[in-house]
């Protein structure tokens, strides 16, 4: 081993080690001591470490350890406007896949009160698909896209609804043309209200009715439409009138034979740009164009599908308006606070926007369709915000279906303290003068009978391996709690498991 | 347990003493021929001969066969820390092999016998038994349970009486739940926190939860195949229906305690259900629960992070 | 792109947002913009009539926004220093004005507060 120190210094350890131990003077530098050896160098204490960073840290600075930034990965452009919401809203009715099931019965103005098809599945009619489309009946997650073809469970509600819009129309003995029905839908969550509403306008589409529909009420709530107040009334109403626009263009969209075979037979001052003689669907067009006079347009579309008989001005014959079918789904948003806000910063209440009021207005006892027709309101449960004092109206409504009178103390009542609100309580109330004039109906599950037609459409559509009898079909009906349709078409989704094997030695 | 056998040592002697402890010990005398010889002889009383030298000397030619040559005990086990119990131990193995050619039956056939719990038997035994000993005798005592009723020699049904503790804890029998008069049968079970009391009734299979129906209760469809799984597997379903209360607990648990309910209503209608229900898993009680948070624990057995220094 | 306030904004995005970015305008002031001139919580800046711009414009031109309002600021601050209030000495020293623990957690007062302090 090479000694460290060369023997100069080895002679002369006392030096080194003194050397060593004592830091190098000042006045004496070690380059002028040493100037041939390297081992001056090396015995001088080693060079200063930094001093401890913790210790010499400037005062009020932070100590916390400085991570490196992640480098933003590159992102991928965000798909254009309005593209995801279509992707969610986009609605497959057809699989090409599923098997077609021979001899399945269309809804058509023949079968749609036929009470010996009762409990069978229906297909709804191929042309008025598109017509179905347009007014947005169907609804994303309704598993259209399992079968074939969209079809339906002809259910008991489903031929009573049949038989009211056949009398409505006049077309079968005991009619009550020119009758107005007014129904407001519920039932629990998957209980068909939504399918209800879709069966009842495509047999208005079938019968020409005209169908207007509201597919989605909270949109007029939720502050996603512009609105404007309207000049001069006390308290202030708004007008929202890219959604009436909208409701136009679904109206002109849906009905658009109807609209174009009838002529305006009343007076509209207000519109400067119709001119005399023009179709409905002129009219309705004009709304679709500029969306400031929307609301004007569908005041005047409505006065003319309500009249009976021509304004006296009017030079063309009177054309009898054919009955109407008004929907909405999910009553509850409107029954309460919108999101807009008044000029003062206070939030408008949902009755206080007159697309809302007019539809709403609709259930109340003074207010009727000139020539008949069906309104049909129908609740939530997928979104539907909790509303006190619509559970309560509903209570109402439904005591009063049972006899119960207001004056008794079984009727139901909004808690004292609660804060119901006045305004849909004075709604139901005045829904309600009159008897038996506004409904509840209460959609629930289906029948055994019912649920093995539905059952056996899954099997026939293939996509139920197992041999339907009484058996499945009660234990479909049992875990879907009682037949809810929407539960059932869950169930019967899933990947079925093996049958238990253990039961049949002793059943 | 040095001091222990010592102790025993001293026992011993002290019985050798007592006049009353000649009926425990029989002092035999050694036969001729196995009579050590004298310079190995060792008696129980070695320390006292080593302190008293001076002890006169034996004459073996003239009473060799009257005075014994030292004492041996009766039972083999003497020296042993329990004698007792390995006697009753010895006793019973002796029985098993002697009659272990008669004919049994199944273990679950086999009269229930209230044997001596471990205390009771430490008491009876008056000696410190291990439980893993006392478990091995009460093997043996279920195998001599075994023999066939009609086969067991007399013998053996006095020795197993001496093992039974007093009165009969068998003897009263719980009624059979049975169907109450509006034909309703009510079944109780448990799994983790929740417990459910079922009401079945011959139905068309209705269920109601809480007042509630299945779908609002259980929104995933397995905890209701779950719930409903004792009726699904033996092909009830559409024939009764359920009044269920359950509370407390999750979802999940909820559910299996509805399925444990379930079953065991419907065990009071149909007896003969049975062994399906039991293949079916639907009967057999899970007695898991979450276990215990400790102290110095994360969770029950979970240790926070060691970290040196 | 629409010009409100001689600030241009992108016409995807949200007014409501796109007002924030003035000094002096938060979540409570724009939404009450909004409310004043009847526009919608979720309106984007393309959807504003020509109007509505110049109502804006003119509502933000009235309001003590921006430049204004930083003066403003530095003004009171200035004013604190100069009386030779507490309040006045901890802003010169960099430390929390109102009372806060100054063991930890001091980083924004010793960023913003200085002899010279920016907005």
């Amino acid at each position: 081993m090479v000694p460290s120190a060369c023997w100069n210094c080895v002679l002369r350890p006392r030096a080194a080690a003194t050397r060593a131990l004592l830091p190098p003077s000042s006045s004496a530098p070690r380059v002028a001591s040493a100037p041939f050896h390297s081992s001056a160098a090396q015995y001088a204490q080693p060079a200063k470490k930094k001093a401890n960073t913790q210790t010499m840290m400037k005062h009020r600075q932070s100590m916390s350890i400085r991570r490196k930034k992640k480098k933003p990965v590159d992102r991928v452009r965000p798909p254009p406007v309005g593209e995801r919401k279509a992707l969610k809203k986009r609605i497959v009715l057809s699989n090409p896949n599923a098997l077609e099931i021979e001899g399945m019965a269309d809804l058509s103005a023949e079968t749609m009160s036929n009470p010996s098809l009762r409990g069978t599945i229906m297909g709804l009619p191929v042309d008025k698909l598109d017509q179905l489309r347009a007014v947005e009946a169907f609804k994303p997650k309704q598993s259209w896209s399992l079968f074939r073809r969209p079809s339906t469970v002809f259910r008991r509600s489903t031929y009573e609804m049949g038989r009211l819009i056949d009398q409505i129309t006049g077309d079968v003995e005991g009619a009550q043309q020119g009758k107005v029905v007014k129904k407001i839908v519920t039932g629990p969550k998957g209980s068909g209200k939504t399918v209800h509403l879709l069966q009842a306008m495509t047999m208005a589409f079938i019968k020409k009715w005209v169908v207007i529909t509201v597919p989605d009420a909270r949109e007029l709530v939720s502050g996603d439409t512009a609105y404007s107040p309207i000049e001069g009334t006390n308290p202030t109403q708004y007008v929202q009138p890219n959604a009436t626009s909208t409701l136009l263009s679904r109206v002109v969209k849906a009905n658009q034979d109807v609209l174009a075979g009838l002529r305006i037979s009343q007076q509209h001052p207000a519109l400067k740009g119709l001119k005399p003689g023009s179709t409905l669907a002129d009219l309705a067009k004009l709304g679709l164009q500029d969306a400031a006079v929307a609301w004007p347009v569908f005041q005047a579309l409505w006065t003319e599908l309500n009249a009976t008989k021509a304004a006296p001005g009017v030079k063309d014959e009177f054309q009898p308006r054919p009955p109407m079918l008004v929907t909405l789904d999910g009553l509850a948003h409107w029954m309460g606070e919108s999101v807009y806000r008044a000029a003062d910063y206070t939030t408008i209440h949902s009755h206080d926007l007159v697309f809302v009021n007019h539809f709403l207005s609709l259930l109340t006892q003074g207010q009727t369709l000139g020539n008949g027709g069906l309104v049909l309101y129908a609740t939530s449960t997928s979104n539907s915000p909790s509303n006190y004092s619509l559970e309560v109206g509903l209570d109402q409504l439904a005591a009063r279906q049972e006899g119960v009178k207001p004056s008794s103390p079984e009727y139901p009542q909004p808690e004292s303290y609660s804060d119901a609100d006045p305004r849909v309580m004075d709604l139901f109330q005045a829904s309600m003068s009159k008897d038996g004039l506004l409904e509840l109906q209460t959609l629930s599950g289906l029948t055994r009978d019912e649920t093995r037609s539905y059952v056996t459409y899954f099997a026939r559509s293939g996509l139920l391996r197992e041999v339907v009898n009484d058996q499945l079909v009660g234990e479909k009906w049992s875990l879907s709690g009682g037949g809810v349709i929407g539960e059932l078409e869950k169930v019967l989704r899933r990947p079925q498991l093996s049958r238990p094997q253990v039961a049949t030695a002793t059943a | 347990m040095a001091g222990h056998r010592s102790n025993c040592i001293a026992q011993a002697m002290q019985l050798l003493r007592l006049p009353s402890s000649t009926s425990r010990v029989t002092v035999s005398r050694a036969p001729s021929h196995l009579r050590p010889p004298r310079t190995q002889t060792r008696t129980y009383a070695t320390s006292e001969e080593a302190v008293s030298p001076a002890a006169p000397e034996i004459d073996f030619s003239t009473s060799s066969s009257r005075s014994p040559a030292r004492i041996v005990p009766a039972s083999p086990a003497y020296f042993s820390g329990s004698p007792r119990f390995i006697d009753h131990v010895l006793k019973l193995e002796k029985l098993q092999t002697k009659y272990s050619g008669l004919p049994t039956m199944e273990a679950s056939e086999a009269p229930r016998m209230a044997w001596f719990k471990l205390a009771q038997f430490r008491d009876f035994v008056g000696e410190p038994v291990p439980t893993k000993k006392y478990k091995s005798l009460v093997k043996i005592l279920q195998r001599l349970n075994r023999i066939q009723p009609a086969a067991v020699p007399a013998e053996v049904r006095s020795t197993l009486e001496s093992f039974l503790r007093p009165g009969n804890p068998y003897a009263q029998q719980l009624a059979p739940p049975t169907v109450d008069e509006s034909g309703r049968a009510r079944g109780r079970g448990k799994r983790k926190e929740s417990s459910a009391v079922v009401h079945l009734v011959e139905g068309e299979g209705e269920i109601l939860v809480n007042g509630r129906s299945l779908v609002d209760v259980f929104k995933r469809v397995h905890d209701r195949e779950s719930a409903l799984w004792a009726l699904r597997c033996t092909q009830r379903l559409d024939k009764y229906n359920a009044w269920i209360n359950v509370r407390g607990g999750g979802v999940t648990g909820q559910a299996e305690a509805i399925t444990l309910a379930t079953a065991r209503a419907l065990l009071v209608h149909e007896p003969a259900l049975k062994p399906v229900l039991r293949k079916a898993g639907v009967i057999s009680v899970d007695a898991r629960r979450v276990e215990r948070k400790k102290p110095g624990h994360v969770k029950a057995r979970k240790m926070p992070t060691w970290v040196k220094r | 792109m629409v010009f409100i306030l001689g600030v241009n904004f992108p016409e995807r995005n949200l007014l409501k947002k796109s007002l924030e970015n003035f000094f002096g305008i938060g979540n409570n002031t724009s939404s009450r913009l909004l409310a004043r001139f009847h526009i919608h919580p979720t309106c984007r800046v393309s959807e504003l009539a020509n109007k509505q711009v110049l109502d804006l414009t003119a509502a933000l031109s009235d309001m003590r926004i921006e430049n204004d309002l930083r003066r403003e600021v530095l003004n009171d601050i200035k004013r604190l220093k100069e009386t030779g209030t507490y309040r006045g000495r901890r802003h010169a020293l960099g430390l929390p004005v109102r009372g806060q623990r100054t063991r930890t957690q001091i980083k924004t007062p010793v960023k913003l507060n200085r002899m010279e302090r920016k907005l």
